[in-house]
Formats: C-alpha cells, structure tokens, sequence
C-alpha cells in the first residue's frame, strides 16, 4: 500500500487503520520534534525518555480519534509538553523563566591567533564552532533557548508545532525566532570576541 | 536577515541531529509502540494530575512523594494514588462506582496483574518508573468491553 511519508493526515488515517508501515512513517517524521521538546525542557536523560515514550504510547492508543489527523504533530508536541510540564513538577524543579542560565559566562577560550588559525584543519573549525554555537545556546534566555531547540528538531517542525511544543501563540513563533536567532549571533560574537555580550 | 536566519537555523539542526540524536533504542520503543495498542478496549482519559492540576497551596498541603491520577470512561472513574518511594512507584486503585475487576498494570518492560476487589479497590506492588497504562477487565462471568487507561509517566 503507497503511503506518501509526507502526508501526516495519510500516515495517521493508515496507522488508525493498523497499518504498521504508516506508523513508522509517522515516528520517523515526528521522532525528532518529540525527542526536541524533551530537550528543551531541559529534562535529564531519564526523564526525557519517560517523556518522549509515554508521548507515542498515548498516540498509539488514540490514533483512530485523532480530531485533525493533519495536525498530529501539534497534538504530539502538546502531548510531549504536557509530559514534560508533570516531569518537571514531579522532579520539583521547575525554573522560574529566563535568566536562570546565564550564569556560566566563561569565556570559551581567548582569541585564536593567526597562527592556530592557519594550523587547523577544517574539522577542527568546524567542532570548535559547533561547541561555540551550542555554548552560545545555552547562554540565551530559557525562552530563546527553548524555542531554538525546538525549530533545531529534524526533521524541520511547523510553526504551529512549535507554538504547541512551547504553549505560545502561532503568531509569536516567527518574531520571536528572528529575536533569538539575533541574539544567537550577539552571543556567539560575544564569547569570540572575549567581550561582554551587548544585551 | 531571512535567508541568513534560515542558515543559522539549519546549522543549528545539523548541530542537534549530530549532539543529540534520538537514541536509537528510543526509537524502536516508538516504533513498539504501536503494539500497545488495545482495539477492542474503551479508552479512560486522564482527567486530574495532582501534578498539573492542583493549586500550588494544595501542593504544599499534600503529603509529599503523593501523587493523585484520575481517568475516567462513560460514567465509571479509576482514581490512583501514586506513591513513590525511593526509585520504585506503588499505586493504589478505586474505581467507581465500586465493581470488581481484573487490573492489567501494563509498563513496556512488562505486565502485572491484580484484582479489584468487590470494592474496587486494588493494589500493585512496587512498579518501576517510567510510562504506564492501567487494562480493566470484567471479572469471569461478567460482561463488558475491556477499559484502557491513557499513559502516564509514573
């Protein structure tokens, strides 16, 4: 049977219909998303899989009454938060927003010199960027942070996924993604540069 | 900007999928998932978790390691009372209006069955954490579709 993996209403209605194939093809659409919101939630590792099973458990045993088959991954990214939310009372940790993580503010290293830079092999670039752009990550808001992580998901969430994973108004998503993204840039420029970031 | 946002976010997606991928056993546990599944059963929906629906007061008021759950299907509700102590969970049962029944307390590592008394009352005992899902059969002899519990992370 030709299930079209990027037709989420086609996958929900065949897995509701015990096709085993459409079910796969909907973890392996939503996998990451689930995987992300854990994530962003800033879970341990335990707790993230407790979140991310208990999610596709429950959308195993609703899948023939899902109101808008279409829309599954707003309804696992709320479910996931949901999760998440509990997880986090039960562990009793929940963080007041923003500003709790900004606390680690050493810099990364000092300004390279020519000479390294020169040395370096392009491997090299590319894990020290990436441990400063996952550094940069982490120094943002806890609303930043957890709305990048989210949109970080692979394959790419929709807006209204993210809007779902995070209890936000859709129409936030966009603006406040270009914010953060700016202030990704801003702190990532500010650990290179050895200075304070602007704020 | 859009273009170069849109950059900065895919490199953030590659960053992710290579530092934190979805483990892969996780995965297979998403795909398993899907044989959990109990066709022919009623689905009890959540209703209350103490953890999320109760005021921050009756938070503080409530014995600690206590959690209530309840579901709830037609016109019958399956109320726990989780308690956890060290890593392991117990749960205590009642299900109204009170009726005896055979309880499945089903964990994907595996499935622990109890009875409900005439009283509907039930106990388990120590239950590992992790995502659970309780199955209510008639008693033998008595009819009636078989009731399945939403997941929940005990």
């Amino acid at each position: 049977m030709a299930v079209d993996p990027d037709d989420t209403g086609q996958l929900v209605r065949g897995a509701a219909g015990g096709d085993e194939v459409a079910w796969r093809g909907l973890v392996d659409r939503f996998s990451g998303l689930v995987w992300a919101v854990a994530r962003a939630h800033r879970l341990g590792d335990s707790d993230a899989a407790d979140v991310y099973q208990t999610t596709w458990l429950r959308l195993a045993e609703h899948i023939r009454r899902i109101d808008h088959p279409d829309r599954v991954g707003a309804w696992l990214a709320t479910a996931a938060r949901r999760e998440c939310l509990q997880s986090l009372r039960a562990a009793g940790r929940v963080l007041p927003t923003d500003d709790m993580d900004r606390l680690d503010l050493t810099p990364l290293t000092g300004n390279p010199t020519e000479e390294t830079v020169l040395a370096a092999e392009q491997e090299r670039e590319d894990a020290d960027r990436a441990a400063l752009v996952w550094r940069a990550l982490d120094r943002l808001s806890a609303r930043c942070r957890e709305l990048l992580r989210v949109l970080m998901a692979s394959p790419p969430p929709s807006y209204a996924e993210v809007a779902a994973a995070l209890g936000l108004p859709l129409g936030s998503i966009g603006p406040t993604r270009a914010r953060c993204l700016q202030r990704l840039r801003e702190e990532v420029a500010g650990i290179t540069g050895g200075a304070s970031s602007s704020n | 900007m859009r273009d170069s946002d849109d950059e900065l976010e895919a490199e953030l997606r590659r960053l992710a999928a290579r530092r934190e991928p979805v483990p892969a056993p996780l995965h297979q546990a998403a795909v398993d998932a899907f044989s959990w599944r109990d066709i022919d059963a009623e689905i009890a929906e959540l209703v209350y978790d103490s953890l999320l629906d109760a005021d921050a007061a009756s938070l503080v008021r409530g014995p600690a390691d206590q959690r209530m759950v309840s579901f709830a299907v037609g016109g019958m509700t399956i109320d726990l009372e989780v308690t956890s102590a060290g890593p392991g969970r117990t749960v205590m049962g009642q299900i109204v209006p009170p009726q005896p029944a055979t309880v499945d307390i089903r964990h994907p590592q595996e499935t622990v069955t109890v009875e409900a008394d005439d009283l509907g009352r039930f106990r388990s005992g120590p239950l590992p954490p992790g995502p659970a899902s309780l199955r209510l059969r008639p008693p033998p002899g008595a009819a009636g579709p078989a009731i399945v519990t939403d997941w929940v992370a005990l």
